[in-house]
């Protein structure tokens, strides 16, 4: 083509009366972008290439997923699963009847034994299982508005079902989130009778309590609709301070969930035995959901989560496994870069 | 034309006294009653035509009545009031639109789990780009009609001239044009300031013929030159109603109470302009849209690419996907609803969606419910980027690019529709028109034979790549006596300077150059010198012949209608000069059939003789017997000699006319000339009686220059896969002969010829000449071809390394092969070759050999032409390349990509065809993957929430992710990403075949691209959640679901943008910026958005979010693990693939990875630094611009015909192609107009 044996052309003629035909010309001016020329960087994958990033890969990753782990082993929890054993033995056909009768002590007794030393503070957790805080119905049935400003007490709407109570007045907080609060409570003692005192204090996102709940906004009518759902509050609170409820107000993303209940701030020892005295009020029995009650520290990465620290040395170790794969595959069938003859019509010519 | 007149006259005849009487009265009242009664009156002579339109010229007033239509002219899509309605109704056609706008309104309804903003958003953006696109179209649109509009034109006003513009003409009105401008309307011509009241116009724009037209006022008018004479006239003017046939016209001119019968040889379409004529005068009969030009302007069809057909394709596989999602919901939600679930508060009185007891209305309505939550998983922002990618593709790219622009013709390219680029990477076929297309259509005398010797030194291309491929050197020497013209290309000090006339039979010498000078229908143009002079001529052959009698010598400088003038020099002895005046006596027309055209002339000292020059075939059966055998064989040598040289060849003979025989012949002729019935016929049997028993005096042979670079071009293309058939209406010879000179044949191809030029065929001709039995014998003929061809070829296929196939077919014989029985096997006859000539076809069937490939073998097509003949070819093809540059501009019109020279076609293939594949392949998987990936995360969390179709994302984040956070890399990626560089592109031609067999948008690959897809969405919902279900710092505090949620996106973001960066060859700054820069676009935004409180933030609990979230280490750490976990499946599939399984172009990449990309702006400057032979063809492309062009083999032109015709008042027979031109057009403008 021309324009490769243009360059031998001789820089002559044709530039004299080329200036005067070079005014009218139509011909596009030089730029990289449209001539699409921008400089560029082209990787190729080759298997150096792959080999090199999967190798390091895993080296950045073992050491991570090791700290990880090591972080989640540091950590020492207790789960306790008690809504089947706190159900008085005659009543362990008829859960929800038990559930439901207001007038049977709901008051159970669980002994913990401390595997390891725990330093605190060490949270308290429930966890609920088979509880759909996600669900749609349940996540939209809230008013922020009503929450924060005491002036929006009247605002209900969103709150459906559980606006008002039958005679009208609006619920504050209204909603079913709020409805369903959850109302189980712990107490620990120590073995030796020493009393563990839970903080329920700083249990929730600072955030929340300084932004979403306001601090003159006091429970009124709650729990006094048709049907009662969940714990109750002291209406003399602000919500603001209600923590248990603003902890509970932060829907999970999922339908197993923990929620923090509140710290001790004492180092429990190896194999101390702990009594709780629960109280068993919470129905979860009517949708066969289990409740837990978790002790744990946390580390630097937060709570026992074996999970991430796992994860990154298996996808590290993996990394070298491909590594060393690649490098087999490269060893035994190596092909070699650039050869043109496989290329497919070579290839189609050799065959022939 | 008195003939014509005076038979108009006679059938008016009887309704003369009528009408005299009733346009007395009608004068005088003016009323529109009379006007009305009038035209009834009237009517009579053309009962034909019961609508006809009354003018008055020079009389604004009484026109005034009837409410004309004004001459400006509107080629606008939308006015301002009409441009939301009419522009969002586009939009709404589109089925992503109209989805989004469904789920919009769907979206304020209860049923909804997000806020409308989630699809309003994107959706209104989409409709805004879009918008504003039209509106800069139209607005562009508005600007050039403007421009027309604004033109100047001299139109009478109170008996002077006065310039307005062509806006506000009016019909009846006046107007005086200038040489060389465009007429304003479609006009009566009354008066020129040539005599004889004639002028020439030139019609490219109507229909590409360049030749010039001739048009004769009637002799009534032609003294209406003067303002002060032409202000008298008040003649009124009866025609037909406008319509969209360009030939036809009739109507009456009725001056002084005298009727004129006016003919489409009076009238100036619009569109056409003045040449060779100072001024002309015209009434103006039709303006603006009800103009000729106008009615017929069609909408091109437009096309839409194969890749996009496909791409809806997917769009239905996505709805499909989606219908599954949502039902597999929707059923989920009817089983899981259930009272025991207390807490949702179920009993009592429930909204209908929720209601445990009516499980199938909660399926139905979450059914919806999803259906808005799915939405994403259309891509909405796709077709306007894949729109925005195509655009500057187009505009920055194609029309750009240096190595398309042609400096000769000072011509880009041009992308006239940014619809098909993507189509230009897969065309499997192209169908090329032969002259102006693969040859310059630039005639240049080259060789000759005379008297049984060759002459001229020059070689042909042809013979030298023959030559090269024997390894023999051939060095050509010029001497200096080489003159430089266009339409001369010939040395040869033999013949140069008089030097003919020591050569051995210089008698024979000079009827040869007397042959040139006299025998042709040329006009010549310009002044009466060497120099000066420009020869206007129906085929570029014969101003070429003309122009070689000029530099022998034999200067042809006047015409007159009888005679014939030359100034010839060097006869006697040297430098003597002397006029000679040559009377015509007839002129015995070419024609297709005669192959052959002859004049008789008298010499001024008496001697009559006969000039014929032909086609060999049809001259030596007519040469006189007793002839020197001798002269015959060798000049029959020579023609094979030049015809293989690919040369186009001329016999000339002549014949000395006895006068008595030419009287009597002559009486014959005058008879059948004036014979009113198969006149055409009885002309060509007298003729027959003439021309026989010639002498031969040698022959010519003409180069039809082949563009540059062709033969590599096409080389280039056919390594690349692609398969190139030539339609040419040139005869078989030719067409073969520039196959073999293309290298499209060689003489290692095995090769189908299927002519109807059989003896067999001929005999049935000529003796039964009953066409439907002649049709028949063809019919069988062919058919027994093809199926004997058809055998041969499926047998050498089988072998191994058989011979490459080529097939040559004929018009007549292509013709029977294209019937439904016959196209089966002629189908599969051509697919098996390699490249296929047709011969002698005309438009209409290279029309329909272009469907017959693109319907019948499904394959991508491309035609490629640049003549009015070539125009249903485009448009039948998937893309259509007009040939720009030349003059004629009907192809360019009409096609989708307009290019100046062949060779461009591999840079428009190879290189900007590929590349926009791969680049809308890449764009539209990729949106197809990001868009799935997103919407399956939010699916995974379907299952988790009781299916009662809770979002998992806010509102903003799944509104802004298509239009903000992933938008623009795809963009650059579209537009900048490229596997191989231009060069190296048209070095390794067959990567195009990736493209041909689509590997890069099947549905193979969308299965990897959603599998991954699926994996990743699984990776980054999974670790995302499982790892988020304890306490996250030091402080044990728990993360609620929008935490989560907002960690998933971030994610999500990374994750789609980083694969991007993974999907491309090359990676400029702008991929780092965009890709970068979407990341960061979505940290800024969740920033403030997290950051500040809004009224419009319902529940407030995106608040801080991102701050609690960023406090963790947990944030962080997922961060680094969920894209890399994510990426690393396809990171192993690319690793894989490369090494095991690579594509063509990686393994070029890998051939050329170290190659610096070189900037080739030192070699763009081509312009200025040319080889002889480009400073020639550049220095001949400055000259004034010589009207003429055309097809095919020297007499073939279609114009032809027209042009001599129409001065003896003949009409010229309307071409086949005008037909199918105006029968489509009718049939796509259903107009409401009458």
């Amino acid at each position: 083509m021309n324009r490769t044996g243009a360059s031998a052309a001789e820089p002559s003629s044709g530039s004299g009366d080329g200036t005067g035909a070079r005014r009218n010309s139509k011909r596009p001016k030089y730029s990289r972008f449209t001539q699409q020329e921008l400089p560029a960087c082209k990787p190729i994958l080759t298997p150096q290439w792959v080999i090199s990033v999967f190798t390091f890969v895993g080296i950045i990753f073992v050491p991570i997923g090791v700290a990880a782990l090591l972080a989640s082993n540091h950590v020492v929890e207790i789960i306790d699963r008690y809504e089947t054993a706190c159900v008085p033995p005659n009543m362990t056909d008829d859960k929800i009847g038990y559930i439901q009768n207001p007038t049977i002590d709901k008051t159970c007794t669980r002994i913990l034994k401390v595997p390891k030393d725990m330093d605190s503070p060490i949270y308290v957790y429930y966890q609920l299982d088979n509880f759909y805080q996600n669900h749609r119905r349940y996540v939209k049935s809230r008013n922020d508005q009503q929450l924060r400003d005491r002036s929006k007490a009247n605002d209900t709407s969103g709150c459906d079902p559980e606006k008002t109570t039958s005679d009208g007045t609006p619920i504050v907080p209204c909603g079913l989130i709020a409805w369903s609060l959850f109302n189980d409570t712990y107490n620990f003692t120590r073995g030796n009778g020493e009393a563990l005192k839970v903080n329920k204090n700083d249990i929730s996102w600072k955030s929340d309590r300084d932004h979403k709940f306001g601090s003159d906004v006091f429970p009124r009518n709650f729990q006094n609709g048709t049907l009662i759902g969940g714990g109750t509050l002291d209406s003399n609170k602000p919500l603001s301070e209600q923590e248990d409820l603003i902890v509970w107000m932060r829907t999970a993303a999922l339908p197993t969930f923990r929620k923090l209940y509140g710290r001790i701030e004492v180092d429990l020892k190896v194999n101390d035995t702990i009594m709780v005295t629960l109280k068993n009020n919470y129905n979860t029995y009517s949708f066969g959901g289990k409740k837990k009650l978790v002790l744990s520290t946390t580390s630097w990465l937060g709570g026992k989560n074996d999970f991430l620290g796992i994860a990154y040395l298996s996808i590290g170790g993996l990394c070298f496994f491909l590594a060393t794969v690649f490098t087999v595959v490269y060893l035994v069938k190596p092909r070699k870069l650039g050869d043109p003859s496989y290329l497919s019509w070579n290839r189609n010519a050799a065959a022939q | 034309m008195s003939v014509h007149w005076d038979r108009y006259r006679a059938t008016a005849g009887p309704g003369d006294g009528d009408c005299l009487s009733l346009k007395g009265s009608s004068f005088r009242d003016g009323g529109l009653r009379q006007i009305a009664s009038q035209t009834v009156r009237l009517g009579r002579l053309q009962p034909q035509h019961p609508g006809h339109r009354t003018i008055f010229c020079n009389d604004r007033e009484a026109n005034l009545l009837v409410r004309f239509k004004g001459n400006s002219v509107s080629t606008t899509k939308y006015n301002i009031f009409t441009f939301l309605p009419k522009g969002l109704f586009e939009q709404f056609r589109r089925v992503a639109n109209l989805y989004f706008l469904m789920i919009s309104i769907l979206s304020t309804t209860p049923i909804s789990p997000v806020h409308p903003i989630t699809n309003v958003v994107p959706l209104s953006l989409v409709l805004l780009v879009s918008l504003v696109k039209e509106a800069f179209e139209d607005w562009k649109r508005l600007q050039s009609d403007m421009a027309i509009n604004n033109t100047p034109v001299e139109v009478l006003q109170d008996q002077r001239w006065e310039t307005i513009p062509w806006k506000k003409l009016q019909v009846g009105d006046i107007v005086r044009v200038k040489q060389d401008s465009f007429f304003p309307a479609d006009l009566l011509f009354l008066a020129s300031t040539n005599p004889d009241g004639i002028c020439y116009i030139e019609t490219s724009n109507l229909d590409g013929e360049t030749n010039l037209k001739i048009r004769k006022a009637l002799e009534r008018t032609w003294d209406y030159m003067l303002p002060e004479k032409a202000s008298k006239l008040k003649g009124e003017i009866q025609c037909e109603q406008p319509n969209n046939s360009l030939y036809t016209f009739t109507g009456n001119l009725i001056i002084d109470d005298q009727i004129l019968p006016v003919s489409p040889n009076q009238l100036l379409l619009r569109g056409c302009s003045l040449r060779n004529s100072d001024y002309i005068v015209g009434a103006i009969i039709f303006t603006g849209h009800e103009t000729k030009v106008m009615m017929n302007s069609m909408n091109v069809p437009s096309k839409r690419s194969t890749l996009e057909r496909k791409l809806d394709k997917l769009i239905l596989a996505l709805f499909v996907a989606l219908f599954f999602m949502c039902l597999i919901g929707a059923i989920g939600s009817g089983v899981f609803i259930s009272r025991k679930y207390f807490y949702l508060g179920l009993t009592g009185h429930v909204e209908e969606q929720f209601n445990p007891s009516n499980r199938f209305v909660v399926s139905i309505l979450t059914m919806f419910t999803l259906l808005t939550l799915y939405s994403t998983i259309i891509p909405i922002s796709l077709y306007v980027s894949i729109e925005m990618i195509k655009f500057i593709q187009c505009a920055q790219f194609i029309n750009k690019d240096l190595h398309m622009y042609h400096a000769e013709s000072n011509t880009p390219a041009l992308a006239r529709t940014s619809n098909l680029n993507e189509e230009l990477g897969q065309v499997e076929y192209i169908f090329s028109d032969k002259t102006g297309t693969l040859t310059r259509n630039l005639m240049e005398f080259f060789k000759c034979s005379i008297g049984g010797e060759v002459y001229g030194t020059r070689v042909t291309e042809i013979e030298r790549g023959i030559a090269q491929r024997n390894g023999v050197k051939i060095d050509e020497t010029r001497s200096a006596t080489v003159i430089q013209e266009k339409g001369f290309n010939f040395d040869d000090p033999r013949l140069m300077c008089g030097a003919w006339r020591n050569e051995r039979n210089p008698e024979i010498c000079m009827e040869f150059f007397r042959c040139l000078a006299v025998c042709h229908t040329v006009l010549p143009e310009g002044g009466e010198s060497p120099e000066k002079i420009t020869y206007q001529a129906a085929s570029p052959d014969e101003a070429a012949l003309v122009t070689a009698a000029k530099n022998f010598g034999f200067f042809f400088y006047r015409r007159t209608p009888t005679s014939i003038m030359v100034r010839e020099s060097n006869i006697e002895d040297m430098g003597n000069v002397q006029d000679a005046t040559y009377e015509i006596l007839n002129v015995l027309e070419f024609n297709s059939t005669r192959k052959r055209q002859s004049v008789v002339c008298r010499y001024p000292n008496g001697r009559l003789v006969l000039y014929c020059k032909g086609a060999d075939i049809v001259i030596y059966e007519r040469l006189a017997v007793d002839a020197s055998d001798n002269i015959k064989n060798l000049t029959r040598e020579h023609l094979e000699q030049f015809g293989s040289a690919g040369l186009r060849t001329l016999c000339l003979a002549y014949r000395e006319l006895s006068i008595e025989f030419y009287d009597k012949w002559n009486e014959k002729f005058i008879q059948a000339k004036s014979s009113l019935c198969d006149r055409e016929k009885k002309l060509d049997e007298v003729a027959e009686l003439v021309e026989k028993d010639l002498i031969l005096i040698g022959c010519t042979a003409i180069e039809d220059k082949l563009q540059d670079g062709v033969p590599l071009c096409i080389e280039t293309l056919s390594r690349a896969g692609i398969k190139i058939w030539v339609l040419t209406g040139d005869k078989m010879e030719t067409a073969i002969n520039i196959a073999y000179a293309c290298s499209l044949i060689n003489n290692s191809m095995k090769q189908f010829i299927i002519s109807s030029e059989t003896d067999a065929i001929r005999e049935v001709e000529d003796n039964r000449g009953d066409p439907v039995q002649t049709a028949r014998v063809i019919k069988n003929s062919v058919r027994q071809d093809l199926d004997r061809y058809l055998q041969e070829a499926q047998l050498l296929l089988r072998s191994t390394d058989g011979p490459r196939l080529a097939l040559v077919i004929d018009g007549k014989c292509l013709m029977h092969a294209l019937d439904p029985s016959l196209r089966v096997s002629l189908l599969k006859l051509s697919l098996n070759c390699s490249s296929v000539v047709c011969c002698r076809v005309s438009p209409l069937q290279k029309a329909q050999v272009t469907s017959l490939v693109k319907k019948g073998a499904r394959k991508i097509t491309l035609s490629i032409g640049d003549g009015a003949n070539d125009v249903s070819m485009i448009q039948a093809a998937h893309v259509g390349v007009g040939m720009s540059g030349l003059e004629g501009m009907q192809a360019v019109m009409a096609s989708d990509f307009a290019i100046a020279q062949f060779r461009f076609l591999t840079d428009l293939l190879l290189v900007h065809g590929r590349w926009s594949y791969l680049r809308l392949c890449k764009v539209i998987t990729y949106f197809f993957y990001k868009n799935l990936t997103f919407t399956l995360t939010q699916f995974w969390f379907t299952f988790q929430t009781g299916f009662s179709g809770q979002r998992f994302y806010d509102d903003w984040f799944q509104s802004l992710y298509n239009v903000i956070f992933t938008a623009l890399p795809v963009i650059i990626v579209g537009l900048f990403d490229k596997d191989v560089s231009a060069l190296i592109s048209k070095k390794y031609p067959e990567l195009y075949k990736e493209g041909i067999r689509n590997m890069f948008f099947k549905w193979r690959v969308v299965a990897i691209w959603a599998f991954f897809s699926v994996y990743q969405s699984l990776v980054i919902y999974n670790i995302t959640l499982v790892s988020s279900q304890n306490g996250h710092n030091s402080s044990g505090k728990i993360f609620g679901q929008w935490n989560v949620s907002t960690m998933a996106f971030t994610c999500v973001v990374v994750t789609v943008n980083l694969r991007l960066l993974m999907a491309c060859n090359s990676i400029t700054k702008w991929h780092h910026m965009s890709v970068w820069g979407s990341i960061l676009a979505w940290f800024v935004f969740i920033f403030i958005y997290s950051g500040i409180m809004t009224p419009w933030d319902r529940n407030r609990k995106m608040y801080i979010l991102l701050f609690v979230l960023m406090s963790t280490f947990y944030f962080y750490v997922s961060l680094f693990l969920i894209p890399v976990v994510a990426l690393l499946g396809d990171f192993v599939f690319q690793g894989v693939q490369r090494l095991l399984f690579p594509y063509d172009y990686q393994i070029v990449q890998e051939m050329h990875r170290h190659d610096i990309e070189e900037s080739r702006s030192d070699l763009l400057e081509v312009g200025n630094h040319m080889t002889p032979d480009e400073a020639r063809s550049f220095a001949l492309a400055r000259l004034p611009r010589e009207q003429s062009k055309h097809t095919g083999f020297a007499f073939d032109s279609p114009g032809f015909e027209s042009f001599f015709a129409s001065q003896q008042g003949i009409f010229a027979p309307q071409k086949p192609w005008d037909v199918v031109r105006r029968a489509s057009a009718k049939s796509k403008h259903k107009r409401s107009k009458a």
